[in-house]
């Protein structure tokens, strides 16, 4: 068991004919992920990786079934691209590029929302369940299967804490990149919830970040639903506060938002907080044995 | 992208909302000349991008005719917060009856656009907004749907406005709303929005702050905003890398925005060293992206070492440790450069940054970067 994706999920690209789109598929080849088919317009009926490129995802469709749809698209076209995968049907979609217009997303999110699809990113390394499948860019080198899920809003973190957890010996049973950007398709509660579902994952880790009332709501979650410890980790306790924006961010967050009130928050739900990323190890190793 | 006042307030009349009279002035000269064409008494205001403008004398009224010149020489001279006026806004002062605020902006937790409105306007609002929170009516807004005035019209009810008022400051939210959905913004702001003592409604501050990934579907705010950048700044907005300035004495470079975070927090472990700047590369490293870096991060004063935390998982850091090693060959750098890269195809990665002599942490813990770094720097 693991969440989002196993060894068996049939995965689509979506841009897969690009330089990084080809690249990636390689790499999600060596680590077993089952792709199927890639869609590039205009380059139906190529292959990359002896993998069958369509010009549209509802062709895809009805060649092979499909479970997830990794995109490696540009941003301009990144809504249109998930939209079209989502009508065909996918219901996971994982949007890898950054710099995609934040009303762009909104749409997306609302959409995919409509549809029961579950949209993670953009701006999101993917998802990767160690030495069985990945979906995305994370660096598979990094990572080993075992025990600990990992939530992360930065993608380099969520390699780096897991880089941290395999130098003592502790592996993941799946890493999800939520998305680094202001809007993310999909929230923090809704993979903590599948991870407190998930038989094989002990502990989760939650890699958050300054902005935002994600973590905020993740520990109400934690208070009141969670099956099993969590440890946070809140990057940016020490970074200047930026230029001033407008009111109208503070007021929505009211108060919430600043690395102080997320911690309190996640502390007040009973979750272990790592002050210091490399503190997270150690935490883990404690909760598991 | 944050655009100024005057620019804000362009759009916003375009889109028929109330400004008041008056222009820019970028001579003392052109301040006096509004000031003759829209009569006395005017307001003086700074064009600079910070806030706090009133606080620092940056906001001046001005009675006299004769007073115009001196006041506008004073503003234009004025640098707040290290920042100096692009020009000064001459603008015929209106008889404040009742100030509301309107903001509309994005709710990041929900994805959707709130707009924002409270019966008491002006520099306090977040405090209002954290006493009386009963002040504030908040209208959520269906990305997929189009706005519809019976929801405006209950959330300006909301905040207490009644008869002609009411309609008018709901013409305003919509035409806000519009800005807000057409020029892909973060943060559409009028505040405070005036009501006269002749019952006039005018937007008298305004903040329009652009989403920088949608600059491609706004072509002229694009060929402004290149305008006033270096050419290397260009680059780096082209491969979405970030770079700000900090006070420290070691030199930064990360792969991605967590990763630069975390990694500051553990330099800052070991006074008296200190991150001297942020910088994030994002997904788009290259050979020549990372001469650009290094060339930028090396102009800085006082560096004691320079310090790079690299993962390859979209970026080829392979192709990065060039750009790099390339710096270090033709620079003659004479301060050490600690590298922490992993990912895919390290080895050849640490193989490029060896051979020009920097020193390459093959462990995953960034703290044992840290620490080696400290120590080769003679500090505990």
């Amino acid at each position: 068991m693991s969440i989002l994706i196993n060894k068996n999920t049939r995965v689509l690209v979506q841009g897969i004919t690009g330089n990084i789109g080809s690249i990636q598929t390689k790499y999600m080849l060596r680590e077993g992920t089952k792709i199927v088919a890639g869609v590039t317009p205009g380059k139906g009926g190529e292959r990359v990786e002896n993998i069958p490129v369509f010009d549209t995802v509802e062709e895809a469709i009805n060649n092979f079934k499909i479970d997830v749809s990794v995109l490696f698209v540009p941003a301009r076209v990144a809504k249109d691209s998930v939209i079209e995968a989502i009508d065909a049907g996918i219901k996971t979609v994982v949007l890898i590029t950054e710099h995609t217009p934040v009303h762009d997303v909104m749409e997306m999110k609302a959409y995919a929302l409509q549809k029961k699809t579950l949209l993670i990113g953009p701006t999101t390394p993917g998802i990767i369940n160690p030495s069985e499948c990945k979906v995305g860019i994370l660096p598979a080198n990094m990572f080993s299967p075992g025990p600990v899920g990992i939530i992360s809003r930065s993608g380099t973190l969520s390699y780096e804490v897991a880089a941290n957890l395999c130098a003592i010996g502790i592996g993941q049973s799946t890493v999800v990149g939520m998305g680094a950007d202001r809007v993310a398709g999909t929230n923090l509660v809704d993979i903590l919830k599948l991870f407190s579902e998930d038989k094989e994952t002990k502990v989760v880790v939650i890699v958050g970040e300054i902005g935002g009332t994600q973590e905020e709501d993740a520990a109400e979650y934690i208070k009141e639903k969670m099956s099993k410890p969590v440890i946070a980790y809140i990057a940016g306790v020490s970074v200047p506060p930026g230029k001033r924006m407008g009111h109208a961010g503070a007021i929505i967050e009211g108060g919430k938002g600043s690395a102080k009130s997320k911690i309190q928050a996640l502390i007040a739900a009973g979750a272990k907080i790592a002050d210091r990323l490399y503190e997270i190890p150690s935490l883990a190793k404690g909760l598991i044995s | 992208m944050r655009l100024h006042e005057y620019e804000a307030k362009e759009i916003f009349s375009k889109y028929g909302i109330n400004v008041q009279q008056g222009g820019l002035a970028k001579t003392l000269e052109e301040a006096k000349q509004i000031a003759i064409n829209i009569g006395m008494p005017v307001v003086i205001k700074s064009q600079v991008l910070v806030g706090g403008r009133g606080k620092a004398g940056g906001i001046r009224v001005v009675d006299n005719l004769n007073d115009v010149k001196r006041v506008a020489d004073e503003v234009l001279k004025l640098e707040i917060k290290g920042y100096k006026p692009e020009g000064v806004l001459v603008l015929k002062k209106v008889e404040i009856k009742t100030e509301i605020y309107l903001g509309i902006t994005i709710d990041r937790t929900s994805g959707i656009p709130m707009i924002i409105l409270c019966s008491e306007g002006g520099v306090e609002i977040e405090e209002v907004a954290y006493r009386n929170p009963e002040k504030i009516s908040k209208l959520p807004v269906n990305p997929l749907q189009n706005l519809y005035s019976y929801q405006v019209i209950n959330a300006v009810k909301k905040i207490g406005l009644t008869g002609k008022v009411l309609v008018e400051t709901v013409n305003i939210v919509t035409k806000l709303y519009q800005v807000f959905k057409e020029y892909d913004g973060l943060i559409a702001e009028i505040n405070p929005l005036v009501l006269t003592k002749d019952d006039e409604i005018f937007c008298v501050d305004a903040v329009l702050q652009v989403d920088d990934s949608a600059l491609f579907r706004h072509p002229e705010l694009n060929k402004r905003k290149l305008s006033s950048m270096s050419e290397r700044d260009k680059r780096f907005l082209r491969k979405g890398a970030t770079f700000v300035k900090l006070d420290g004495n070691i030199g930064l470079i990360c792969s991605g925005a967590g990763l630069a975070m975390a990694t500051m927090d553990m330099i800052k472990d070991y006074p008296p060293l200190s991150p001297a700047n942020f910088l994030e590369t994002g997904g788009g490293i290259t050979s020549e992206l990372m001469v650009d870096c290094m060339e930028l991060i090396l102009e800085q004063q006082n560096l004691r070492a320079v310090f790079l935390n690299l993962y390859g998982g979209i970026n080829p850091i392979h192709e990065g440790a060039k750009g790099i090693a390339k710096v270090v060959k033709e620079k003659k750098v004479n301060i050490p450069i600690v590298a922490k890269a992993l990912g895919n195809r390290q080895e050849e990665t640490w193989k490029t940054l060896e051979e020009v002599g920097v020193h390459v942490i093959k462990e995953s813990e960034t703290q044992k970067a840290v620490k080696f770094l400290a120590e080769l720097l003679g500090v505990k």
